[in-house]
Order: structure tokens, then C-alpha cells, then sequence
């Protein structure tokens, strides 16, 4: 086990102090993340899907249809935007003209959740565009709840913060993933997006067990859980999975999810599939799954 | 042990650095140093960056794919990559927002096919960015007519109008309208342009139904140009004059106007510059 990490004098009070989501909630139902080539079939056929998530980069353009489409499917869905590019751990000065083109995307379409990943993409102002693991050291947290700070003073607004799949580990990293997205909160005062199928992966790649992340996740914390596939590469004598986006929830996966939601209550749970997009109706089908599994955890909670 | 900013670099350069145009051996190094920081594993760690190396090409020539469906239709999936791969190492990401990074892709068709038998790829590409940007740009509203009105007729020559904020204009000495709209769609065989079909004046601009692709004369498109270059209306229409001298410079303003193409005017002492 890492180190204990403590919040700093006065993180409790940024915490309950952080402005109320302006928006109304995303139900504890299933919800599918939108890409553009299913934006027309959404309007023409209005599906009964709980809510969507759309990537925030995909409307931060200044005008245009898929502006236009998303008001309108937004007037009628609650909305979370997702952000890939922020780069919050990034040694690199915060990019303001990213943050403000968020801060007029939140502006314009009122999400009920807005969400970034606890990773980094750049630096020297070069980009990945990819979400690359922090070293989970005391310099991090510091450095990477800041600027989570400062996108929340931004936006006015609280933002959740989503763990990703990692493919390496840091010797430095002194403090376990779990520890460090708890230390983030409590020094910044945001929420957390559990991607479960990132958990999974992360810990058949670097070797820790899945259950003992969940159990050292503050639950009030938790206000989204992600499900995506992944892939299996055999490789010297063993599998590394990568995080593809592109195939349906593994069992395992599914697994994982029934146990999370057990530990944190039922949430908003977003299907995400991005690479061999399907069509929308296998979206539909996998959030439904999801939804039997949120029937099953209301039960057994209530 | 190295700094956060210190491991950020060796990380980036471990996976990037390969796709650079400059010093191979400092993607080595950064390796190298990267190497004693990592947990070791059976897996190499040149294996387990190469995921990263991979999602970061695949995302970027993903937004140029998006981007250039005509340029990619008429070069063949396998050179365009090729392409993609040769421009990404001249202009690597500067963003965390992947919808620019095509913005230089016409200039470096121009560069490497402007002087064979390709060349009007380079203008393809163009009209394929010129399209993004008319897709994407602000909205605006109708000119306010009260406004121009409120104009003394002594002011009119140093009037400068403005377009709205779609309007693009594009020329080309080749058919090129008419190659990329017969390579738009991907279901169907296209037909045979010649090249030598002469060339091609259009002005893009975003309508409620989609984006209109409207021929002009010659006279216009010096017009439009130097309305949208922020030069006077004197000038503009001196300019659409020498271009074709049978140009009726009320008549064309009239017709902007009522088409919304020219959606605004400021005059020199609001400081010549339109906000759109």
C-alpha cells in the first residue's frame, strides 16, 4: 500500500462550497455516448435512451449543424460533456483558449455533468492527444488538483474526474490510483467517473485487484460510472488489454459493475464506444443491459 | 528522481519522437532514461509506448480522414496514409482539439504535387478545409438595413463591409467543384473529369438547409475577396472593375445583401474592422 494522503487545512470547505450544477440531474439510468454519425438517427427516431454524453471537443466549434443538433436532442435528453483534450496533469501551462472554448460549450448547452480525465497529453506544447498516466507522487496530486481547481473556478462549476487504462507504472508512484483520485477530491473539491472497464484493464496490466480499488473510492464522491470494451492482446505468455472502445462490455467487466454499484449505489451509467462504431441499436442493446443491472442493484439496495 | 516536468518529456518523446523530423536518437535516450523510471514488466516498455504511439497516430489521421474524404478517395487510402504519416511529422499536434490540425494539409499538397500532373489535389484539399471551416464557423444575422440608411451617400466609398461569417471563396484553374463533388459520395463510381475543363470561381456560405455552393463572375469574386480582406468598398469594387469591367458594383451589393453574403458594415472611425 502507498502512502496516506490527507487533505490540506480547508479542502472540505472547497469541497462543499463548489458551485451546484446549474442543470438538472442525469438519472441513475443507463446512457450512451454520442458521436456524430448517430446524431440524425437520434433526432429522426428519438430513442428512449436515458441521457447522452457527447466528447466536448466535438463542439467547440463557433457554429454549425452538429451545434444546432445537439441543443435540440439536449432539449430533450439531460447531457454530460466529456473532455479529452484538457491535459489537467500536463506540466504545461493550462491552455486557456481550450478552457474557454469549454467554458462557452457549458455555456451553451447547460450539461448536467462535465467530466476530464486524470491524465496528461502534453507538454512543450506538443500533443499526444491521447491520455497518458501521471506518476502518483505528492508533487501530482498537488500539481494536477490546482488545476482542477482552476477549470472548476473556470467554469464555475464542479467537474468529475475519470481514471484511465494504463499500460505502465511509475516507480515514483508512491500512492495507489485509488488513493490519489481520493486525495484529488478532497483537495479540489471535484467528483469522480469511474470507468470500470478502465479499472479492469489497468489491473490485469499492472496486477492489482480490482475490488480493493472500488473499496478505497469515496463513494459520495462518485457521480458517473463508464462501461466500455476493450481488447485482449496475447503477448509474451500473457494478455495485455488494451483500451479500444471498440468491441461490447466484457463479462468481467459487467461483473466489476454489479460490485461497484453495490459499493456506491445506483449512478448514471454511460456506454462508451468509439473505434468500429456500431449501429445505434447496439448502443441501445448494451445500455439496456446496463439498465438491468441498475434494476437488480435498486432492489437488492432498497 | 526526476520532476513531474522531467518525466513528461522523456514520456512524450519516447512516443512521439520517432514521428519527429528531428535527431532520431533523442527518442532513444528519452527511452533509455524512461526505461529506470518504469515498473518493469514482462511486456517491453518499447511495446507498452507503442499503444500510446499507435492511439496518437491513429487519432490525428483520424481527423485528417475526416477532414479530406475527397483528397482520400482520389489518392487511394494507402497513399493518403503515407501522406498523413509525412505530414504529421512536419506538423505535429499543437492541440488538445484534433479539428485544426488539417488547416496546413492543402499547403503541403501544393508542396510535394504543385508541380506535376496532381496539382489541383492541392486545390481539392483546399475546397475540402475552405467547406470545414464554412460548416463550422459563427452564425449571423440579416444586415441591419437602418444602419446603412443612418450612412451619409459622402461616406460610402470608405464603407467597409463585412461577410458573414461562412462566406470562404475559392478559385481554381481546374474543374475542381466538379471533381470533389462527383468523389463526395463513396457509393458510386465517378465519372471522368478532364482536367482541361476549364476553372471554377464558387463562394461557400452556411444556409438553414446546408452549405450553398454559388458560381460567381469574375467581377464578384474580386468583390467578395477584397470585402472579406477588409479593404474599402471604393477599392473593392476598383478591384471587380479590372476584373470585369462590365461590373455593377450597386447591383452586387444589392444582391449580398438580399443573400445575406454581406452582413454587416463599420466604418473608419469604428475602426474598420468587422466583429464577425
Amino acid at each position: 500500500m502507498g502512502a496516506q494522503v490527507c487533505p490540506p487545512p480547508g479542502a472540505r470547505d472547497r469541497a462543499r462550497t463548489q458551485a451546484p450544477n446549474p442543470a438538472p440531474n442525469i438519472p441513475a439510468a443507463a446512457g450512451i455516448g454520442l458521436r456524430s454519425p448517430h446524431l440524425d438517427e437520434v433526432l429522426c427516431t428519438r430513442p428512449a435512451v436515458a441521457w447522452f454524453e457527447v466528447h466536448s471537443e466535438n463542439y467547440f466549434a463557433a457554429g454549425g449543424a452538429h451545434l444546432a443538433q445537439l441543443e435540440r436532442i439536449a432539449e430533450r435528453h439531460p447531457l454530460s460533456l466529456h473532455g479529452v483534450g484538457l491535459s489537467l496533469g500536463s506540466t504545461d501551462p493550462l491552455d486557456g483558449r481550450h478552457l474557454e472554448r469549454l467554458r462557452r460549450a457549458v455555456t451553451r448547452f447547460e450539461p448536467a455533468l462535465v467530466s476530464e480525465h486524470l491524465a496528461w497529453s502534453s507538454v512543450g506544447g506538443r500533443h499526444v492527444n491521447d491520455l497518458l498516466p501521471l506518476p502518483y507522487t505528492e508533487e501530482a496530486l498537488r500539481h494536477v488538483s490546482r488545476r482542477i481547481e482552476a477549470v472548476q473556478d473556470a467554469l464555475g462549476r464542479q467537474v468529475l474526474i475519470e481514471n484511465v487504462s494504463s499500460y505502465v507504472e511509475f516507480c515514483a508512484s508512491r500512492i495507489r490510483e485509488w488513493e490519489f483520485l481520493a486525495g484529488v477530491v478532497a483537495e479540489s473539491g471535484c467528483g469522480l467517473l469511474i470507468d470500470l472497464n478502465n479499472i479492469y484493464v489497468s489491473s490485469r496490466n499492472l496486477g492489482f485487484d480490482p475490488d480493493i480499488y472500488l473499496a478505497g473510492i469515496p463513494p459520495s464522491a462518485v457521480q458517473e460510472l463508464h462501461l466500455a470494451g476493450h481488447t485482449a492482446v496475447p503477448t509474451h505468455g500473457r494478455e495485455l488489454l488494451i483500451d479500444t472502445h471498440g468491441a461490447p462490455v466484457a463479462d468481467a467487466v459487467w461483473d466489476l459493475y454489479a460490485r461497484a454499484l453495490a459499493r456506491f449505489g445506483t449512478l448514471p451509467t454511460l456506454i462508451e464506444w468509439d473505434t468500429d462504431l456500431p449501429p445505434l441499436a447496439t448502443l441501445i442493446a448494451e445500455a439496456a443491459k446496463a439498465d438491468v443491472f441498475l434494476g437488480a442493484a435498486h432492489a437488492q439496495l432498497a | 528522481m526526476p520532476s513531474l516536468r522531467e518525466l513528461q518529456s522523456d514520456f512524450l518523446e519516447a512516443i512521439l519522437g520517432a514521428d519527429a523530423l528531428a535527431a532520431p536518437a533523442a527518442p532513444r535516450r528519452a527511452q533509455e532514461r524512461l526505461a529506470r523510471e518504469i515498473v518493469a514488466d514482462t511486456v517491453g516498455l518499447a511495446e507498452r509506448l507503442a499503444i500510446y504511439a499507435h492511439n496518437a497516430e491513429h487519432h490525428y489521421l483520424a481527423s485528417l480522414r475526416k477532414s479530406f474524404p475527397v483528397i482520400r478517395r482520389l489518392v487511394g487510402e494507402e497513399y493518403f496514409t503515407q501522406c498523413a504519416r509525412e505530414f504529421r511529422r512536419g506538423h505535429p499536434s499543437r492541440s488538445g482539439d484534433l479539428h485544426h490540425v488539417g488547416a496546413p494539409f492543402p499547403a503541403y499538397w501544393k508542396n510535394k504535387h504543385g508541380d506535376d500532373a496532381y496539382r489541383y489535389l492541392a486545390d481539392i484539399a483546399r475546397l475540402e478545409w475552405l467547406y470545414q471551416e464554412t460548416s463550422t464557423a459563427a452564425e449571423h444575422g440579416p444586415f441591419d438595413l437602418a444602419k446603412l440608411a443612418r450612412v451619409p451617400p459622402a461616406a460610402y466609398e470608405t464603407l467597409r463591409f463585412c461577410l458573414h461569417p461562412t462566406a470562404r471563396l475559392f478559385a481554381s484553374e481546374f474543374p475542381a467543384l466538379a471533381i470533389w463533388e462527383e468523389n463526395l459520395r463513396s457509393d458510386q463510381e465517378p465519372a471522368i473529369i478532364d482536367l482541361r475543363a476549364g476553372g471554377v470561381r464558387v463562394l461557400l456560405v452556411r444556409r438553414v438547409e446546408g452549405i450553398a455552393l454559388r458560381p460567381l463572375s469574375a467581377g464578384e469574386f474580386a468583390f467578395l475577396e477584397r470585402i472579406g480582406k477588409s479593404d474599402d468598398f471604393e477599392a473593392a469594387v476598383a478591384a471587380a472593375a479590372e476584373a470585369d469591367p462590365e461590373f455593377n458594383a450597386t447591383q452586387a451589393l444589392e444582391k449580398f445583401v438580399r443573400e445575406q453574403v454581406i452582413v454587416d458594415l463599420v466604418q473608419p472611425l469604428d475602426g474598420g474592422l468587422c466583429a464577425c
